[in-house]
């Protein structure tokens, strides 16, 4: 598993979570099924491409602060 | 890291599914002004002359119509509603008033108040009360109720949509809310680490490891293998079979 894929399953938690709570706190409203299931795609989606970014960002920073593995070779 | 073993066809193909995927979705995101005039009608309209109208401790619930409008309540509080009709060109039978909450499409809760031998009349109220104690410590937040006046036949007379913002015990003390919060927690935790498996995909992408390095005499531990030059100066005999 790689830093980006990593950033990409807690991207996708963390959008759906945030769209959950958000009703829990009066922000949303899920009580219907057809606009509930679409905030909860397009917050896994838009997290999911977040995490996507933060994970590749934070994959880059570790290994230049970590240059371990130098048999493979960068290209 | 992993991803430089893939293609340039296999990621350009993957950045224009992912793109697709996004513009697809946020096109069929409903416009406000579709999302709200899809909440506001009733699920069944009454007849031309009759009136039918539900109190929520008083307060008239199609004031409440909307998300925005929403009742403030308390779960852990009773509710008295009250269903009245009157003026009706016919007179009708009300055999059931029902009480329905609704989370994702479903109904989480519902009450019912069953009147027996229910009379036939222009004129009626069917008092109801409802103490949601089993969500009291679980939900919070905004949720559309339904209330229904239901005829013998099973027939739904007229009902209406409204809305109530429950708040939960102490104003925070509900299940789902806490534990939704300790999930954002813990993948923000994991987001932050996520970093670190960077250095997973770098050696999954290089060559297996090679056999360990020989240990040299000086790094073992004198105890751990005796020579076998000396059988029996440093390990104890063998016990053999006595008892």
């Amino acid at each position: 598993m790689s830093a980006t894929s990593h950033g990409v399953g807690c991207g996708v938690v963390l959008g759906i979570v945030i769209v959950i709570f958000l009703q829990q706190v009066a922000y949303l409203d899920l009580s219907d099924l057809v606009p509930a299931l679409e905030y909860l795609v397009i917050g896994a989606v838009v997290g999911g491409l977040l995490g996507a970014g933060i994970g590749w960002l934070l994959g880059r920073s570790y290994l230049s602060r970590h240059p371990t593995g130098e048999t493979a070779a960068p290209k | 890291m992993r991803l430089n073993r893939v293609g340039p066809g296999h990621r350009s193909l993957s950045v224009a599914l992912v793109a697709f995927c996004v513009v697809a979705l946020l096109v069929s995101v409903p416009i406000p002004g579709k999302a709200t005039a899809s909440l506001q009608p009733s699920a069944v309209q009454p007849a031309a002359t009759s009136t039918y109208a539900v109190t929520w401790n008083g307060v008239d619930v199609s004031t409440a119509g909307t998300s925005s409008s929403a009742l403030a309540i308390d779960f852990s509080q009773s509710a008295n509603l009250n269903f009245t009709w009157s003026g009706t060109s016919a007179p009708v039978t009300i055999s059931d008033a029902r009480l329905q909450m609704y989370y994702f499409g479903f109904a989480v809760s519902t009450r019912d108040q069953i009147v027996s031998n229910p009379p036939t009349n222009s004129i009626g109220h069917i008092p109801l009360s409802w103490t949601p104690l089993s969500i009291n410590y679980l939900l919070e937040g905004v949720y559309r109720l339904t209330a229904s006046f239901i005829a013998p036949n099973g027939t739904t007379m007229y009902s209406e949509n409204f809305y109530v913002r429950g708040n939960a015990p102490l104003g925070f003390v509900a299940v789902i809310p806490i534990v939704l919060l300790l999930i954002v927690v813990y993948e923000l935790y994991g987001l932050v680490r996520s970093g670190r498996y960077a250095a997973f995909g770098r050696k999954s992408a290089g060559p297996p490891p090679s056999s360990p390095p020989p240990t040299s005499e000086t790094e073992t531990p004198a105890g751990e293998s005796p020579p076998p030059e000396e059988p029996g100066a440093g390990t104890p005999p063998p016990s053999g079979g006595g008892s």
